[in-house]
C-alpha cells in the first residue's frame, strides 16, 4: 500500500502529467499517420526520456502507448487504412459505418471500447502481476532458459506467414547478441578487430533500425500512391460522447470477452494487438445474433475489435513485470527504458521497486483517461492529421531516428550500424521473415546465455532442464508450439494446394 | 506487381529467399568455427563460445530445413527467370534505394558538415523526391527541412543537453 501511495505521488506531478497528456497526444497523432507505428512512435520517444525520473519516462511512454492504439482508429474509421496493424479488424465495421453516414459515432464507440479495454486489462494487471512475480522469484536459472526458449519458439511461430523463417528470424537475433562482450567474463566475441562491434550491436539500435527504418523505407515501395496525394472523406462529425457510452456499456459481454482476449493474448509472448484485434472481432460475430450485419457496420464489431486491442497494452505488461520477458516490441523498448535508468527488470522488479510497477498500473489507468479527454474534446482537429502525406513522413521520421540513435550514447558509429541495421532490416522484411521474433532475440538473447551458464555452474549435470517440472512444463510447450505451428502450417497448405487444384480442374 | 504474373513473382522470390538461407547457412558454418576458437575458462562447464556454438549450430539446422523446403516448392524452370524478375522487382522500388542512399549518405555526412547543415539537405532533398512537385508543397517542405534540422539542434541542445555533431567548422 505504501509503494501504492509512493507511485500514485509520483504519478501526479504536474510535470509527469503535463509529459503524459503530451505523449498521449503524441501517440494518438502519431498512430494516425498512416505508416507511422504505434511501435516506432515509442521508439522516438525512448530518447526523449533519458533526461527524465525513470518513472516519469515510463510514464509518458505508456501514454504514447495507450494513445497510440487510439489513434490507429482514426484513419481505420475514416479512410479503410488500419493506421497501425493493431487496427486491422477496425477497418472491418467503423469504415462502413463511417461511410454511412456516421463518422462520429463510428470513432465515438471506437474511442470508449478502447478506454474500458483498458482499463480492463489494467484491472487485470494488478491482480495478475504481483502473484506471478512471487512465484517467478523461485524460478532457477533452469526454468529461466526453459522459459525464454519457450517465449522464443512461440514468438517464431506465432509472427508472420512462415514458422521456419519466424524461428530463423529469432535466433538470427540470439546470434546478434552474441557479438561484442560476453554477459558472463567480459570476454570479446566476433569483432573482427572492429572496434564498432566491440561493444556489440546496442539494442536500441537494432530496434530503431529494425522497426523503424525498414518500415519507413517500405512506405515508398510503390512510388505513383507515393506522388499522389489522396484527399480525405470528411462528413459531419458528431460525436454523440454520453450517448454512445451508454450503448458501449449497453454490451457488457462482448465487452469484457474481447477485453479478456486481449489481455490473454496481450500476456502471450509475440502475439500482440494485432492478433488480439482480429480474434476478438472474430469471436464477437460467432456470439452474435446478427453475425450477418458483421462487415457492414456493426457497433458490436467496433467495440470488439478496440476493446481487444487496447487491452493488450496491459496484458502485455504481465510478463513483463511478473518474469522480466518482454512479450512484444514495445514491451521491449519499455524494458529498455527501465534498463537504461539502471533498473533491472525481471521478478524482483515488484519486490525491490514496488513504487515504481504501482506508478505504471496507476500510469496506465491516468493515460486511459487522458486518451478519453483529449479524443472527446479534439478529435476533429486529429482528423487533420490522417491528412499529412507520406513525403513529408518519411524525411522527418528518418532524421529523428538518426537524432534518436545519436543521442543513447553520443556516439557516430551508432549511426554506421543503423544504416546498415535498417538495410539489413528492409531486405528480410522483403523477404518476408518477421522482425519482431528477431528483436526479442537480440535482448533475449543474453538473458538465456547468462542463466544457461550459470545452471551448468551451479551443476553441470544437463538432465536437470528436464527433470526440474517447470523446467519440463516450459520446454514441452516450446515443443508443442512448434509442433502446433507446423500442423497449422500443413493444414493451410493442403486446403491452398486443394482450392487450386479445384480451380484448375 | 506489373510485368510479370504473380506465380512467376511469387517463384522468383522462393528463389531469393532460398538464396538468403544458403547465406545464413554459409555465415552460421563460418561464425560457429569462429567461436570454436573463443578461449574457454577453468571456471566454467561452458565457456564464452558456447552459447554462440549453439545458436549457430541451431541456425544451420533451421536453414537446412528451409532449404529443402524451398528446393521442392521452386520448379526447374524458375531459376532461369529470376534475374529478370529480380531486375523488374528493384526497378518497380526504385525510390526505396534512392531512400536508402539517400540515408547513408546523410548519415556519412553528419560528422563532417555537421547535424543542421546535413539534417536540412537531406530533408528537404528526400522530401522534393517523393512529392508531386507543386509551389505550395515545395514552401512547406523547406519549412519542415528547417524545423527539423535547426529546430532538432536547438531542441536537443537547450533542452536535453545533448549536443548533435556539429562538423568541422
Amino acid at each position: 500500500m505504501e509503494d501504492f501511495l509512493i507511485g500514485a505521488a509520483q504519478i501526479f506531478t504536474l510535470a509527469t502529467l503535463a509529459y503524459m497528456l503530451a505523449g498521449s497526444v503524441a501517440g494518438i497523432l502519431a498512430a494516425a499517420i498512416p505508416g507511422f507505428t504505434v511501435t516506432m512512435a515509442i521508439v522516438l520517444t525512448l530518447p526523449l526520456t533519458f533526461a527524465m525520473e525513470p518513472l516519469q519516462g515510463i510514464a509518458v511512454m505508456l501514454s504514447v502507448y495507450v494513445g497510440g492504439y487510439t489513434g490507429g482508429l482514426i484513419s481505420a474509421a475514416l479512410l479503410g487504412i488500419p493506421g497501425t496493424p493493431s487496427s486491422v479488424a477496425t477497418t472491418f465495421d467503423a469504415f462502413p459505418m463511417a461511410r454511412n453516414g456516421e463518422p462520429g459515432r463510428a470513432l465515438s464507440i471506437g474511442v470508449w471500447a478502447s478506454f474500458f479495454g483498458t482499463v480492463i486489462s489494467t484491472i487485470v494487471l494488478i491482480f495478475a502481476a504481483p502473484p506471478l512475480a512471487l512465484f517467478a522469484v523461485r524460478l532457477g536459472p533452469w526454468e529461466y532458459f526453459s522459459l525464454i526458449v519457450f517465449a522464443l519458439t512461440i514468438v517464431g511461430s506465432l509472427v508472420g506467414s512462415s514458422v521456419i523463417r519466424g524461428m530463423l528470424a529469432g535466433l538470427v537475433g540470439l546470434a546478434i547478441s552474441t557479438v561484442g562482450t560476453d554477459p558472463m567474463l567480459g570476454r570479446p566475441r566476433f569483432d573482427f578487430g572492429i572496434e564498432m562491434l566491440q561493444t556489440g550491436f546496442p539494442f536500441l539500435v537494432v530496434l530503431i533500425g529494425i522497426f523503424a527504418i525498414s518500415q519507413l523505407v517500405a512506405e515508398v515501395e510503390d512510388a505513383d500512391k507515393v506522388r499522389s496525394g489522396n484527399p480525405l472523406v470528411t462528413g459531419a462529425i458528431d460525436f454523440q460522447t454520453w450517448k454512445v457510452m451508454k450503448e458501449v456499456l449497453m454490451r457488457p459481454v462482448n465487452l469484457v470477452r474481447s477485453s479478456i482476449i486481449g489481455v490473454l493474448i496481450g500476456a502471450l509472448p509475440g502475439a500482440g494487438g494485432s492478433i488480439a484485434n482480429l480474434v476478438a472481432y472474430d469471436q464477437a460475430k460467432r456470439a452474435s445474433k446478427h453475425s450477418e450485419n458483421f462487415g457492414k457496420g456493426e457497433t458490436d464489431g467496433i467495440v470488439a475489435s478496440e476493446a481487444g486491442n487496447s487491452a493488450t497494452a496491459g496484458g502485455g505488461l504481465i510478463p513483463l513485470i511478473g518474469l522480466g520477458i518482454p512479450g512484444s516490441a514495445v514491451d521491449a523498448i519499455l524494458m529498455a527504458s527501465l534498463m537504461v535508468h539502471g533498473i533491472s527488470v525481471g521478478p524482483r522488479l515488484i519486490l525491490d521497486n514496488g513504487d515504481l510497477v504501482y506508478g505504471m498500473f496507476i500510469a496506465m489507468a491516468v493515460a486511459s483517461l487522458m486518451m478519453l479527454a483529449v479524443s472527446v474534446f479534439s478529435m476533429r482537429l486529429f482528423l487533420r492529421v490522417t491528412e499529412v502525406p507520406k513525403w513529408l513522413i518519411v524525411p522527418v521520421v528518418m532524421t529523428c531516428c538518426v537524432v534518436g540513435t545519436f543521442a543513447l550514447n553520443n556516439r557516430v558509429t551508432d549511426l554506421y550500424l543503423l544504416i546498415f541495421i535498417g538495410i539489413a532490416g528492409y531486405t528480410m522484411r522483403a523477404l518476408g521473415y518477421s522482425l519482431a521474433p528477431l528483436v526479442l532475440g537480440v535482448i533475449l538473447g543474453p538473458i538465456a546465455e547468462t542463466n544457461l551458464r550459470r545452471a551448468l555452474m551451479t551443476d553441470s549435470d544437463l538432465s536437470l532442464f528436464v527433470t526440474r517440472p517447470i523446467s519440463l512444463i516450459f520446454l514441452t510447450a516450446a515443443l508443442l508450439s512448434i509442433a502446433w505451428a507446423i500442423r497449422s502450417h500443413l493444414k493451410n497448405r493442403n486446403t491452398a494446394e486443394r482450392s487450386s487444384d479445384a480451380s484448375t480442374s | 506487381m506489373r510485368g510479370a504474373g504473380p506465380d512467376e513473382a511469387k517463384e522468383a522470390g522462393e528463389i531469393a529467399r532460398l538464396l538468403s538461407y544458403v547465406v545464413i547457412l554459409l555465415a552460421s558454418f563460418g561464425l560457429f568455427f569462429a567461436a570454436t576458437g573463443i578461449p574457454t575458462s577453468r571456471f566454467e562447464t561452458l565457456g564464452a563460445g558456447a552459447f554462440p556454438q549453439i545458436v549457430f549450430a541451431a541456425i544451420a539446422f533451421v536453414a537446412v530445413i528451409a532449404i529443402i523446403d524451398a528446393l521442392r516448392k521452386i520448379p526447374g524452370q524458375a531459376y532461369g527467370r529470376f534475374a529478370a524478375e529480380t531486375g523488374g522487382w528493384v526497378r518497380r522500388r526504385y525510390l526505396v534505394f534512392i531512400i536508402l542512399g539517400a540515408l547513408a549518405l546523410y548519415i556519412l555526412a553528419i560528422p563532417i558538415i555537421g547535424f543542421s547543415i546535413a539534417s536540412f539537405v537531406f530533408v528537404f532533398a528526400v522530401q522534393v523526391i517523393l512529392m508531386p512537385r507543386r509551389t505550395k508543397s515545395v514552401v512547406i517542405a523547406l519549412i519542415i527541412a528547417l524545423i527539423f534540422s535547426l529546430g532538432l539542434n536547438w531542441l536537443f541542445a537547450e533542452v536535453f543537453t545533448v549536443f548533435l555533431p556539429r562538423g568541422v567548422f
